[in-house]
């Protein structure tokens, strides 16, 4: 994983820049009051995710501090992350003359290609069914607001099959805190993620109410070779078709040069 | 090592698609066709979109048939009158193929259909291909004499056309009806359709079998050349990366095939690419008949 390096450090820096204020607290003798610092601090260690010919999913790592200790007893960090939106179509099969048919089908619209949701405890704990509603805590509060058909059935198979898909993935591990106050999750990235923005949103949550809410956006696209042929392809079908046939006419003639015996 | 590609949008095993490529390359290089009818239905297996496997494998497909073509024109084994009236039916069948694919993606089958043609088209030619290939065998055995040439009612067909190299006075409506034919399967299966077109020009059209292989592979890549430039035009699925890891395999794998096929006697080797043939079909069928794991999937809204 390349991104590791940078977004250590970044990390290292965010854990000198909590520490200090503490360690100046302590050996200036006459004890200032203490700065009114914001109550949440968070940044995300890539802004942009290349899809590349070499691309296998990645994690983006988000960080921050908070100005109060985390924990059980305290405060709690919930961390959301979310993908353009897309129409899907969920169908049903069907036994029809003994063969397995596509059948009914149910749409949805605006459905976020991607979902990851991680926080330091289960979020059903820590608000209420309506906060979580309006913030689409959970993946079956994000499917209850979703445009589309009432039956159960099909938006719990839209849960499932997304789930299944990695695209969809809701409290599948913690985020991790450390010293008290920094708090770190990686949110995975599948291969089939869809190119577009995407919006990572850092809530502090203490005693039921959101009380700090940042949101950091990121960009999933493609570069290099991989995002010129998936342009050439949209933008100049004719070309990009022209160009597939004379490369395979090219690597069957090349084939038979190469590998000619006798 | 892993590969993005970047229509199919998703990422797969290189050295996978590498060695699917060898193995195809080698079977068809053995069996004389192009093995589409064979990539397709894998590369759906290993979790490729059926609309990028059938685009893909007609571009594959004009790879794996260029460089057979090119040997076969050098010994005169392709009939160039009988191929261009092939190639222009099948033009115009590979265009209504792929109209008709767009219409059957809209109607959101398209990966029933796929999967029906191919059994019934498989499982036919398959069929047939075995039950002639034994009668040869059995035949030979008994040393009796086949007939080469059979009359039928198709030698009765108006517009008369002499085909010289395949020494045929026929009706051009029989080629016209296989080539349409063949056209519209291989725009729906993403197949270049050797393996249908060979058995009917020796069966149907009753060629010679000496130019029967040159002048399928003259059809056979001009077909899926224009089904490849219709799906990048239509629906945008043709997968280049895709189609060129299939070659790399495929290309080495068709000349090490060839060289153990001409070691083979005909009906034997006509036996074994019927058997495969029903084995695809028979697989295919076993998975529309059983119950699947999940009985919901999730498409794109059209």
């Amino acid at each position: 994983m390349k991104p590791r390096l940078p977004a250590g450090a970044a990390l290292l820096a965010a854990l000198l820049a909590m520490a200090t204020p503490a360690l100046a607290q302590r050996d200036a003798q006459p004890t200032p009051p203490p700065q009114p610092g914001p109550a949440l601090a968070a940044e995300i260690a890539q802004p942009s995710i290349a899809v590349d010919t070499a691309f296998s999913g990645a994690n983006l790592l988000v960080f921050g501090a908070t100005d109060r200790l985390l924990g059980p007893a305290g405060d709690n960090v919930v961390i959301l992350g979310i993908g353009p939106a897309r129409d899907v179509v969920v169908r049903r099969r069907v036994k029809r003359l003994g063969i397995w048919v596509n059948g009914a089908a149910a749409r949805f619209r605006e459905v976020p290609n991607y979902y990851a949701l991680a926080s330091t405890a289960p979020v059903a704990g820590l608000l209420e069914e309506a906060a979580r509603r309006e913030r689409r805590l959970g993946l079956d509060m994000l499917t209850a607001r979703i445009p589309g058909p009432r039956d159960p059935a099909f938006r719990q198979a839209l849960i499932e099959l997304k789930q299944g898909s990695e695209q969809w993935n809701e409290e599948e591990a913690p985020v991790e805190v450390s010293g008290g106050r920094l708090f770190h999750a990686r949110l995975p990235l599948p291969s089939t993620i869809a190119t577009g923005d995407y919006v990572v949103q850092v809530l502090l949550v203490r005693a039921n109410r959101i009380i700090a809410r940042q949101e950091l956006p990121f960009r999933v696209d493609r570069v290099g070779a991989t995002a010129r042929i998936a342009d050439v392809s949209r933008d100049h079908p004719l070309l990009y078709g022209l160009a597939c046939i004379g490369l395979a006419a090219l690597a069957g003639w090349l084939g038979s040069v190469i590998f000619r015996r006798g | 090592m892993s590969v993005y590609l970047p229509i199919a949008e998703m990422s797969v095993d290189a050295l996978l698609l590498l060695s699917i490529g060898l193995g195809v390359g080698w079977l068809s290089g053995l069996f004389g066709v192009g093995g589409g009818f064979l990539l397709t239905p894998l590369l759906i297996l290993i979790g490729i979109p059926a609309p990028v496997a059938v685009a893909s494998g007609a571009n594959q497909t004009i790879g794996a048939s260029v460089s057979g073509l090119i040997a076969q024109w050098r010994r005169g084994n392709v009939d160039p009158r009988m191929g261009a009236v092939l190639l222009v039916a099948g033009l115009a069948g590979s265009a209504a193929g792929t109209q008709l694919f767009v219409f059957l993606r809209s109607l959101g089958q398209i990966d029933l259909a796929v999967s029906l043609f191919y059994v019934v088209v498989l499982g036919t030619v398959g069929a047939l291909m075995v039950r002639e290939s034994v009668r040869a065998i059995l035949r030979r055995r008994h040393a009796k004499p086949a007939r080469t040439h059979q009359h039928s009612w198709l030698h009765g067909l108006p517009f008369k056309m002499r085909f010289r190299k395949s020494r045929l006075y026929i009706s051009v409506i029989p080629p016209m009806l296989v080539g349409f034919g063949i056209g519209i399967l291989s725009a729906i299966m993403g197949v270049g359709g050797g393996f249908m077109l060979v058995p009917a020009m020796i069966y149907l059209l009753g060629m010679p079998t000496g130019t029967t292989i040159g002048t399928s592979l003259f059809q056979v890549t001009f077909v899926s050349a224009n089904v490849t430039l219709l799906q990048a035009l239509q629906t945008g699925s043709v997968d280049i990366v895709l189609t060129l890891l299939l070659l790399a395999g495929g290309v080495a794998g068709a000349q090490f095939g060839a060289a153990m096929g001409s070691r083979l006697r005909g009906e034997e080797t006509r036996a074994l690419l019927g058997l495969l043939v029903l084995a695809v079909a028979a697989r295919l069928l076993w998975d529309l008949l059983q119950t699947p794991g999940s009985l919901y999937f999730l498409g794109p809204a059209t």
